[in-house]
């Protein structure tokens, strides 16, 4: 395979808090690949989006990352200068935001925030990055471009506004488009609608897309590639095919019987016991280990490495083989 | 069937007092950090206590001067100096905190006194009353107080009592709207419907579980009161509309040291510098008291 | 056009407070125990002509009370007031009655529009310049700093501080301002550094807070994610965000601007409208007094208005 567009290595990132620290992410690493859509899966304080937001930078103020890699073709990204990162993002990675509400700056007119990402990154002349906005409006599915590039973000709805957000984040034609929770502030219907819009424009481009949702279904209808994150550390990591018929680690397994398909008739929803914990300690064994029915004294003691468990499929669990002659 | 209502009734205030007790003391433990609110409050302990007792540690009398003795810089004898009449600049002062005193307590009270009544019956009755009196508060703040309070001082003269109204009149508005803005996020409270749902009549309702809620917020906003009413008794003085000489007052001897401050500044500076930490501590313990006792409040 | 629409709206409500103000006035000063609407103040003045020359004192009396209009019922006394207030025909002062209060205000009023208008400009250039430093490197010994200055500045009142500088400026660095006195434009500095010093404590303390809240918002990070830079970002995104949020926390406090023009006049000596009530209260000369507090108060709403426009054009969620 080829060389991978983003690969994580071995990240760790820490929050302070006034009392103590959250390790909110352990260890963990994945690559994505040009023209591949990866999927994150997880419960809000899984890590997911801080895994993300932390390589490019955009990690809140008392977040610090104590380890690890991000490598962008070839750069380490956590390396860099400040001023270097700047250059990246929103040129070569560009992000779209969960909450379109508040996201845009309510006294910019949407095509200067638009036109600012391209102005800034000189990707364009002003002349040419008026036209490309008016273009992307159009491409993006906004009526009567030449009037709305004048409008502020207080006259769209919010499905209006995430399309503004991804206009913004693909301004520039980014090989890279970080999606954290595109739809999760939207109405279903609406969610549909950006879901559809943005493999549209995945295919056209030809770009790669790491979408960070607690959606499961969402991840397995768009991405080619599934995570499952849990307590700051991978779980699960497998090709959406592979994933749909193999998963094997019990969250995985409980995270597919919590959600409803059609056609599973019948099936009962059965939600996964207990309640995701707070990490304030280094993780001394699997965090799933308390709310897991196949725990044993070693989850406890022992952090599970994620290993190979079969053709694109990697798990981190003691007990996968036990628990996938259990399933079948 | 009763018993329980009773029995739940009574919980409910039980648990209401316990609630209000520890809050006092979190925020009073939250105040202390603050290490301006409690050197502010240090000196405005030191004022008041100044203010009480000033009349009977006072070396001089305020109304006699030393006429061999004028214009002294500050000595042993006259430890603050003597202004242009052999007043003892030192006993005027003590004789003007506790004036400053007495109008600035005063007027805060007459302006909260009227600001919870009319912010009662507005946040209360609603309808009518509560239109025109927010109209009316609407008037008072586009104005400041200090002109109304001129005009008062024309039509009452320049007593205690008279100042105290003058500057006390004008500013309820402020205590109006926030007496209203309480008692409005209260009345559909859980606990304010309990309560009528129990059958008690208004007055009681706000006497039992309005009031006792909105101590806090209250508390804070009569500290911040009290250093604008010193403010503008100065001002009035200064505009030669405050208390009438002899009687001494910081307004009348910053004005006075105003007129002759290049040949004797020391009657400038203890006046002015006193008013102006006090005013400075004043302001540090409301911000205090605001950090501590409003949860929005701090950074 | 909206605009237009809402300008007029505030107008009609400039006017009718206007109105109150002056009813109030003078239906406070009517009552006053000293003042001259009381009749009857005047006729002890004049007593001693009512035995000597009954029939001069009775046209005296009734010449006095028909120039102030004091010989009609209130109602009328005070919407004939009203309309001469209204439409700038303030008649002459009492005082000094060959004076008409209009030539007074020509030679003061201009000042004190100065001095205010002079202050609101200093405290905005140099308040939201500190207020925006001190959020920048908040926690650090230059917020601290800033913030106690400001605090300093909005505890000290004007007339304080005016003393203050007076003392600084005549002894210490003695000649390098004038300290009184009005008419070179260098004599207006340290009136408009005493009225400024508690806005650009206000300024500077809302800005603080209002730019850490902004820079902590969605948008910031959006702008972060288009990889716009850091000057880009505080100025054009940040700063801009919290200008609107702090203007309409402002507007109010420059009332106070001009409330303590008054007091900065009197101890710097410029003839201002400051000085103008001054000489009417103390010597409860009505006319002059009301027209004061008339002008004075449609500074303020003056003022007021304008802060209302400026927010209207810099952020386009306000609705007319």
């Amino acid at each position: 395979m080829s060389e991978p567009l983003l690969s994580i290595e071995n990240l760790q990132v820490k929050f302070s808090r006034s009392e103590d620290e959250v390790y909110a992410v352990n260890n963990v690493s994945f690559a994505i690949h040009e023209n591949e859509a990866l999927g994150i899966v997880g419960e809000s304080g899984s890590g997911k989006s801080v895994t993300l937001m932390s390589s490019i930078g955009l990690i809140r103020e008392n977040g610090k990352i104590t380890s690890g890699k991000a490598l962008f073709q070839g750069k380490d990204l956590l390396k860099l200068r400040p001023k270097q990162l700047e250059d990246i993002r929103g040129r070569d990675i560009g992000v779209v935001f969960q909450d379109p509400m508040t996201s845009l700056n309510p006294i910019m007119r949407i095509g200067d925030q638009i036109m600012e990402a391209m102005l800034t990154h000189q990707y364009a002349s002003r002349k040419e990055a008026f036209n490309r906005t008016i273009q992307l409006l159009q491409e993006i599915g906004i009526p009567d471009p030449h009037s709305r590039f004048k409008s502020y973000p207080h006259e769209f709805s919010g499905g209006m506004r995430q399309r503004i957000m991804i206009a913004i984040a693909l301004a520039c034609e980014p090989q890279l488009l970080i999606a954290d929770e595109p739809t999760t502030a939207l109405d279903v219907t609406v969610q549909m609608q950006i879901l559809a819009l943005l493999q549209d424009l995945r295919r056209k481009r030809g770009m790669s897309v790491v979408i960070v949702t607690h959606d499961f279904g969402l991840a397995t209808n768009f991405c080619d590639k599934i995570i499952v994150m849990y307590g700051g550390q991978i779980m699960e990591a497998a090709s959406t095919d592979m994933f749909i018929r193999e998963a094997t680690h019990p969250y995985s397994i409980g995270l597919k019987a919590s959600i409803i398909e059609v056609g599973n008739k019948g099936k009962e929803i059965s939600p996964i016991p207990g309640a995701a914990r707070t990490l304030t300690e280094a993780p001394t064994g699997c965090p799933f280990a308390e709310r897991c029915p196949f725990k044993t004294e070693r989850c406890l003691n022992e952090v599970p490495e994620l290993r190979a468990f079969g053709i694109d499929h990697y798990i981190a669990c003691h007990h996968a083989e036990e628990v996938a002659s259990y399933a079948v | 069937m009763a018993s329980t209502v009773a029995e739940t009734h009574s919980e409910v205030v039980l648990k209401k007092k316990k609630v209000r007790r520890s809050e006092f003391y979190q925020g009073w433990k939250r105040f202390k950090k603050h290490r301006l609110a409690v050197i502010g409050l240090v000196w405005v302990v030191i004022f008041c206590l100044a203010g009480i007792i000033g009349p009977w540690v006072a070396p001089h009398d305020y109304r006699t001067g030393d006429f061999l003795a004028i214009n002294q810089a500050p000595s042993w004898k006259y430890i603050f100096g003597t202004d242009n009449v052999g007043h003892d600049m030192f006993s005027q002062i003590l004789y003007s905190i506790r004036s400053a005193l007495i109008i600035a307590i005063g007027a805060t009270l007459v302006s909260f006194i009227i600001g919870v009544i009319l912010g009662l019956w507005a946040g209360l009755r609603g309808g009518i009353a509560d239109m025109i009196i927010m109209r009316a508060v609407d008037f008072m703040m586009t104005l400041p107080g200090f002109l109304f309070a001129l005009i008062l001082v024309i039509m009452l003269g320049r007593g205690y009592l008279s100042l105290i109204l003058a500057i006390g009149i004008p500013g309820w508005a402020g205590y109006a709207r926030l007496i209203r803005s309480l008692v409005l996020s209260m009345r559909d409270s859980e606990m304010v419907e309990a309560a009528r749902a129990l059958g008690a009549s208004q007055a009681h309702i706000a006497r039992r579980y309005m009031l006792p809620n909105v101590i806090g917020s209250m508390g804070v906003a009569l500290a911040f009161g009290i250093p604008g009413d010193l403010i503008q008794i100065a001002g009035l003085s200064i505009f030669g509309m405050g208390l009438q000489p002899p009687i001494p007052s910081f307004g009348n001897m910053i004005a006075q040291a105003g007129e002759n401050i290049l040949g004797f500044p020391w009657l400038l500076y203890f006046p002015a510098g006193i008013f102006a930490i006090t005013l400075l501590s004043f302001l540090f313990v409301a911000d205090g008291l605001q950090e501590a006792f409003s949860p929005k409040g701090g950074n | 056009m909206a605009i237009l629409k809402f300008i007029s709206k505030r107008i009609v409500q400039i006017i009718i407070t206007l109105i109150l103000v002056i009813s109030v006035s003078y239906i406070m000063m009517y009552f006053s125990p000293g003042g001259f609407m009381n009749t009857s103040t005047m006729a002890t003045a004049l007593a001693p002509l009512q035995g000597q020359n009954p029939v001069l004192y009775q046209e005296v009396m009734e010449q006095f009370q028909s120039r102030y209009g004091l010989n009609l019922p209130l109602y009328q006394q005070i919407l004939k007031y009203v309309w001469h207030e209204l439409t700038f025909d303030f008649g002459n002062s009492m005082q000094n009655p060959s004076l008409s209060i209009m030539s007074q205000l020509q030679r003061t009023l201009p000042v004190s529009v100065i001095l205010a208008f002079g202050s609101i400009i200093l405290s905005v250039v140099v308040g939201v310049p500190l207020g925006i430093i001190a959020a920048l490197k908040r926690n650090t010994w230059v917020d601290y700093l800033v913030s106690t200055v400001s605090l300093a500045g909005q505890a000290i009142p004007a007339f304080v501080l005016a003393v203050i500088l007076v003392l600084l400026f005549g002894v210490v660095f003695q000649g390098i301002l004038p300290i009184t006195g009005w008419g070179r434009w260098d004599e207006a500095i340290l009136p408009i550094i005493c009225l400024s010093a508690a806005n650009v404590g206000v300024v500077a303390r809302y800005m603080r807070g209002s730019l850490i809240e902004t820079l902590r918002s969605d948008f910031i990070r959006t702008a972060k994610a288009k990889g716009v830079k850091y000057w880009p970002m505080v100025m054009k995104h940040g700063v801009k965000n919290s200008l609107t949020a702090m203007i309409t926390v402002i507007g109010p406090q420059f009332a106070f601007t001009v409330m303590g023009t008054i007091w900065v006049e009197q101890i710097f000596a410029i003839p201002g409208l400051g000085q103008v009530m001054q000489t009417a209260f103390t010597s409860f000369d009505f006319p002059l007094a009301i027209t004061s507090v008339f002008l004075l108060g449609s500074m303020i709403m003056v003022m007021n208005l304008m802060v209302d426009i400026i927010y209207a054009i810099i952020d386009p969620r306000v609705k007319l």
